[in-house]
């Protein structure tokens, strides 16, 4: 929740509209101009990142010192490419990046991309679930909220958003863990042993377990699958949906003050009509631009998610990792998360632009 | 009343007193949640039972997962410590780091978020790369990051704690970097802190006076968002094991994530504790940011600005001025009572509106009747408070839900009022239909025009979408839309104002209503386009017979248009009148002052040319260029402009919006560098100077500005704005500048109670006279006036106007006096000049420029302007033809 968030957001200024030049359509444009911005963003993400990494000394002797002596951590160090100058290496790292190479972990020796892939999909699932529900939560009681304002329903919804705004997500999630576990739910990993036994014979094998368990087709491993993913989606959704909540009440209520509102009225609309197309289509064009700036909050709740509910996420590897202090995997995982989180800005952008023309043209 | 907010210690009483009902509950509980986490905090060893990391009491261990007892009320831990006694302890972690973090974050983001709004540029440019880079990222895996960074590692208590801060405040100060920096582009831009900067006020002082001291009310909020992130990260890093080395000090995050494995087990005590500890803090805090927000957002308060009422007394006072005994509820003349019985398309009858305020009840119209006929013109005219616009939306049922409306309003044989929302919809837009203000706010901006009439007719008609879209484009061309076929499917910004306009009106005249209420229906609108828009609303009202409910406040726009007015004051009808009685006989006092105040254009007898004086501007072929965006050729707002005024001159500047006019005027005072071109003020070249440059001529010249809202600063009383020239380009003792400022505000009639006002304590005509007192401070050579009245009522327009010309005519200043009101200029300027498009159209004499125009634009803008005078207004509009009808 950031300031942002309750702050009333002004609604993008109207541009100034502009002949169209050239073969490009005024959508394509913008967008081309929004990808050129994301790129020295992107820059700066990762050389931030490279360098904070460098800051904390020398990988190898972080993640093995005291185990090797100073002998082997050359070694190591050599092999590692490590021994070079740091302008090298930040070369090394850019290029590498360019081509999709995000490095070697330093504890064991893993492709760092393929753990992206692997781990990745994981969370992908896990986001996908959480924000199921936090849509489902969010944006109909806003909704509620907004048209019983200051009475009842908006008095309790508004404590309830509050409330789950003030949980941390690991506390929701042992709560749930101790309500569920009792009736024999299913409250930790994403499926039993025997079922990723199973579905490790599909192909292609994807990792997101509802994918694997369609393609599979047994009903049964389908439904477990849907069990297992309930109590993290909902701990996780809850997190994201009082966030959507608060805002749907709070942009729904701005623009219902709005001129072209009683405009809408005036001109004989009908109010279901009112709300439904002038007050709550303009009121999405803020919420999808915050929900850009919850896609780095989700992927936050996400590790802490995957821990309570052992979810082997990237979340979770992350940190293992970082337990093991392997900065180098570090590196590469955070530098993912880094480009993950400018790529989805990018596709908010674009969903504004199709809801909000005044941005598209 | 009006609260001062000077201090913290007095603003949290004035928030207090500002809420209401369930917001102020809401603060209050918050409150009361962190002063009891404070308490427990500071007594922490003396609740607590135990140590936070005690195993054992006398000896005897304490047992591991032990349920709550009457030895352990919480019960005990895996590691088998006292669950209560953690808890305890943890808020004292919480509360350290809490306050740690929200210090330092602010220390760091607050003058980077000044610094980097106010002076732009590179720094600028760079810092929001890095601060929006930052802010995208996971907070939380930014904090593990830092605090490993840090510590390399867990660490002890005191280390481990400012850790904990710092990786949380590298996290915040993002968030306080974005939020004051665009406060501060808010702010730096406003009235106020230009006529800072026009006395030559250095930047430190804007900073901290201007700038911050209005930035700072948005600190509370984001204060409260950060303390309860702050909560949070530091026990998700407690969760993850990247916090606070546990034997080093108690905290909550650590201890659930040792609880984790207990959840599976039912062991419940050892996280619900905890766990709960960190909501209800949370819970506390955003209680308190929660409500602050909601106070303070002016968009969601239900009721009305401080001002309004200020803006009201002044009006009453001028109207008690004007009238004497007579009680305003008396209408002196009811031509219509006397007439025979018409048919009326639309009477209202004892209508009455009341709002429920936070103030309290508000009478916004008290029981007023009128009718309108048939291809009847009523104007409804009054000024700001009248309840005119208030009683055409109460006919419609659009008035928001705390408006309790009586009395009659029927439509043919139907009574309006009363009725269901589901009764009333099918006559809105259909029989009775309204055009707005504003056309840029009435248009939704994410559809198209044409959905948006579209949607109109199919509301009441049952039509398919392909004849609606025919009928919508007749209804375009209809309304003197250029290019009807493809303006359809444009967007609201896509078109001018004049456009916005026509496509509003080209709504309310889809379903042939029987009454359109036109609400102010060109007062956002340049001269030229109103005459257009007014032409457009006669002509449809000759060839569609409908009745016309004109709701205005320029008596120059009824003279125009109206077939009967009625006059307006304080929710009350003062008289009704067929114009040309109304004009020629007012009968009440209120009417006849109202008239008097109304600038005429061509009838008022202004200044001649002055003596040859010394020049005292001299401005040479100006060119200001705005640079364009990417790829965007550069923007001249002035061409090529040269004109020079001379000691006791006022040379009035005319122009539409856009015409480059308030942009020579702030070029003069250097608040705007010229692209090419010279400045003379008094013999000295100021063009091209730097602002250290510039500084000894700024006692030269003053500013005054538009909007009476903004021109002053809101957190300084009405002395410290008038004394702050003074203070700056003087030095001049404390005692001899109260004594300056106290025979300024008496020179400009605001005696010395003032001194100690705040600007929103004071009406706009009030606040425009202080600003005339500050700009006079240094008794310039030069004044610039940049529509100084235009934002006030008519009668208090005339006394400040009034008040400016006879202080001109004492000081013999030079003025520069700009304005979209050509009769205004035609009181007070003994030259005009006219701008279009950035270049001067023509300059000269007053009489000659606006009685004997030479050049095609000027005679265009003259005959657009309507003048309060049914008979002559009738000339001039069959003597000007077709001129303006397509412009727009």
């Amino acid at each position: 929740m950031t300031a942002e968030v309750l702050a009333p957001l002004e609604p993008t200024p109207a541009q100034p509209s502009r002949k169209r030049r050239g073969p490009l359509s005024p959508l394509a444009r913008y967008m081309l101009v929004r990808v050129a911005l994301i790129i020295p963003m992107l820059w700066v993400l990762v050389t931030m990142v490279f360098l904070l990494m460098r800051v904390i000394g020398d990988p190898v002797t972080a993640a093995q010192g005291g185990r090797l002596n100073a002998e082997q951590i050359a070694e190591r160090k050599h092999a590692a490419g490590l021994d070079r100058p740091m302008l090298t290496q930040y070369w090394e790292y850019i290029t590498g990046l360019l081509h999709g190479d995000f490095g070697t972990t330093l504890t064991d020796h893993r492709e760092i991309s393929g753990i992206l892939t692997h781990y990745g999909a994981a969370t992908l699932e896990l986001s996908f679930w959480a924000l199921l529900v936090a849509f489902a939560v969010g944006i109909p009681l806003g909704r509620l909220a907004a048209r019983y304002r200051d009475r009842l329903p908006d008095v309790v919804l508004r404590l309830f958003a509050i409330l789950i705004y003030a949980a941390p997500v690991f506390f929701v999630g042992l709560l749930l863990k101790l309500a569920f576990t009792p009736f024999g739910w299913p409250s930790s990993g994403r499926s039993s042993t025997q079922t990723e036994l199973t579905l490790d014979n599909v192909h292609p094998h994807t990792n997101i377990m509802i994918v694997d368990a369609l393609l599979w087709g047994d009903p049964k491993i389908i439904l477990e699958v849907l069990q297992y993913a309930l109590l993290p989606a909902v701990a996780l959704g809850l997190l994201t949906g009082g966030v959507f909540l608060r805002l749907v009440r709070i942009n729904l209520l701005q623009t219902l003050r709005m001129d072209y509102v009683t405009a809408a009225r005036a001109r004989g609309v009908s109010e279901r009509r009112v709300v439904r197309k002038h007050a709550f289509r303009n009121a999405l064009v803020p919420v999808v631009t915050v929900m850009g700036m919850q896609i780095a909050l989700l992927l936050a709740g996400a590790v802490l998610t995957e821990t309570t509910f052992e979810w082997k996420g990237i979340g979770y590897e992350l940190t293992q990792y970082l337990k093991a202090r392997d900065f180098l995997a570090v590196q590469g995982i955070v530098t993912a998360i880094a480009v993950i989180v400018c790529v989805a800005s990018l596709l908010i952008d674009a969903i504004v632009a199709l809801v909000d023309p005044r941005v598209r043209f | 009343m009006p609260t001062r907010r000077l201090s913290l210690s007095k603003a949290v009483p004035a928030v207090v007193r500002q809420s209401h009902g369930l917001q102020r509950f809401m603060l209050l509980l918050g409150f009361a949640i962190i002063a009891a986490f404070l308490i427990i905090a500071i007594f922490a060893p003396w609740i607590a039972p135990y140590g936070f990391n005690d195993d054992r009491s006398g000896g005897v261990l304490f047992g591991t997962q032990q349920a709550p007892s009457a030895d352990h009320w919480f019960g005990t831990t895996v590691g088998g410590t006292d669950v209560l006694s953690r808890v305890v302890y943890g808020t004292r972690t919480a509360i350290e780091v809490i306050i740690l973090a929200v210090v330092l974050s602010s220390l760091v983001g607050v003058p980077l978020g000044l610094l980097s709004g106010f002076l732009g540029g590179w720094l600028d440019r760079v810092l929001v790369l890095v601060m929006d880079a930052l802010y995208a990222f996971p907070s939380l895996l930014l904090a593990i990051v830092v605090s490993i960074v840090l510590t390399g590692g867990s660490s002890g208590a005191v280390g481990g704690i400012l850790a904990a801060a710092i990786s949380i405040t590298v996290v915040f100060v993002p968030q306080y970097y974005r939020v004051i920096r665009s406060a501060t582009l808010a702010v730096k831009v406003e009235p106020y802190v230009d006529s800072a900067r026009v006395v030559g006020v250095r930047t430190p002082r804007i900073l901290g006076r201007h700038i911050f001291s209005n930035v700072a009310q948005n600190l509370p909020v984001i204060g409260t968002l950060n303390a309860s992130e702050a909560i949070l990260t530091l026990a998700g890093l407690g969760f993850l094991g990247f916090g606070i080395e546990p034997s080093a000090a108690a905290e909550w995050g650590f201890d659930l994530n040792k609880a984790l494995p207990d959840a599976s087990n039912g062991i419940w005590w050892t996280s619900v504790f905890p766990g709960t500890a960190i909501v209800l803090i949370v819970l506390g805090v955003t209680l308190v940011g929660e409500s602050l927000n909601d106070i303070l957002n002016p968009l969601l308060r239900t009721r009305g600005a401080d001002t309004t009422s200020a803006d009201e007394a002044e009006i009453t006072h001028e109207f008690e001025e004007l009238t004497g005994d007579i009680e305003p509820s008396v209408e002196v003349r009811n031509e219509a009572a006397n007439a025979e019985k018409r048919v009326a398309a639309l009477a209202l009858t004892d209508l009455a509106v009341t709002f429920r305020t936070d103030a309290g009840q508000i009478h916004a119209v008290n029981g007023i009747s009128f009718d309108v006929a048939p291809g009847e013109v009523v104007a409804v005219v009054g000024e700001s408070g009248s309840g005119k616009s208030v009683s055409s939306r109460a006919v419609l049922g659009l008035l928001p839900s705390t408006a309790a409306v009586t009395g009659s309003a029927r439509l043919g044989d139907r009574e309006l009022l009363g009725m269901s929302n589901n009764d009333i919809r099918p006559i809105r837009g259909d029989q009775v239909s309204m055009v707005f203000q504003e056309p840029s706010t009435a248009l939704n901006p994410v559809y198209t025009v044409g959905w948006q009439i579209i949607e109109g007719i199919q509301a009441h008609k049952d039509v398919s979408k392909k004849d609606a879209r025919k009928r919508a484009i007749e209804l375009l061309e209809l309304v003197g839309m250029p290019d009807p076929e493809h303006r359809v499917d444009y967007y609201p910004h896509q078109l001018s104002g004049g456009q916005k306009q026509r496509v509003v009106i080209a709504m309310a005249i889809a379903c042939d209503p029987d009454v359109i209420i036109a609400d102010e229906p060109t007062t956002a609108l340049d001269v030229t386009v109103q005459a257009a828009i007014l032409e457009l609303l006669l002509s449809l009202r000759d060839r569609l017979g409908t009745a016309i409910v004109l709701i205005t406040h320029n008596m120059g726009v009824v003279a125009d248009m109206a077939d009967r007015v009625v006059v307006m004051y304080r929710g009350n009808i003062v008289e009704q009148a067929p114009a040309g009685e109304l004009f020629a006989e007012p009968k009440h006092p209120y009417t006849r002052a109202l008239l008097d105040a109304v600038p005429h254009l061509g009838r008022e007898n202004g200044p001649g040319l002055v003596d040859e004086n010394d020049l005292v501007l001299k401005v040479e072929d100006l060119v200001v260029e705005f640079p364009g965006g990417l790829g965007q050729p550069a923007f001249r707002a002035v061409d090529h402009v040269t004109l020079e005024i001379r000691k006791g001159e006022v040379l009035g500047l005319v122009g539409e919006s856009g015409s480059g006019k308030s942009t020579v005027g702030r070029t003069t005072v250097g608040l705007q560098q010229p692209t090419s071109g010279t400045i003379h003020v008094s013999g000295n070249t100021i063009s091209g100077l730097s602002d250290r440059q510039l500084r000894p001529f700024r006692s030269r010249f003053g500013f005054v500005f538009q909007d009476p809202a903004s021109s002053l600063n809101p957190r300084m009383s009405i002395g410290q704005c008038v004394a702050e020239p003074l203070h700056v380009q003087t030095d001049l003792k404390q005692s001899e500048i109260d004594a300056k400022v106290r025979s300024l505000l008496d020179s400009v009639e605001l005696g010395g109670s003032y001194v100690e006002r705040f600007p929103h304590e004071l009406s706009g005509g009030q606040r425009q006279r202080v600003s005339l007192a500050r700009a006079l401070a240094l008794d310039p050579d030069l004044l610039i006036a940049d529509e100084p009245t235009s934002a006030l009522d008519v009668s208090v327009q005339a006394r400040v106007l009034e008040l400016f010309t006879e202080l001109q005519q004492r000081l013999q200043f030079a003025c520069l006096f700009i304005s979209h009101d050509l009769a205004v200029v035609d009181t007070l300027a003994n030259r005009v000049a006219v701008m279009q498009h950035g270049k001067l159209v023509e300059i000269g004499p007053r009489d000659q420029v606006l009685g004997n125009p030479q050049e095609d634009y000027t005679k265009r803008l003259i005959a657009a302007v309507p003048v309060p005078d049914p008979d002559e207004q009738r000339r001039r509009r069959e003597a000007r033809g077709h001129l303006l009808t397509d412009i727009s």
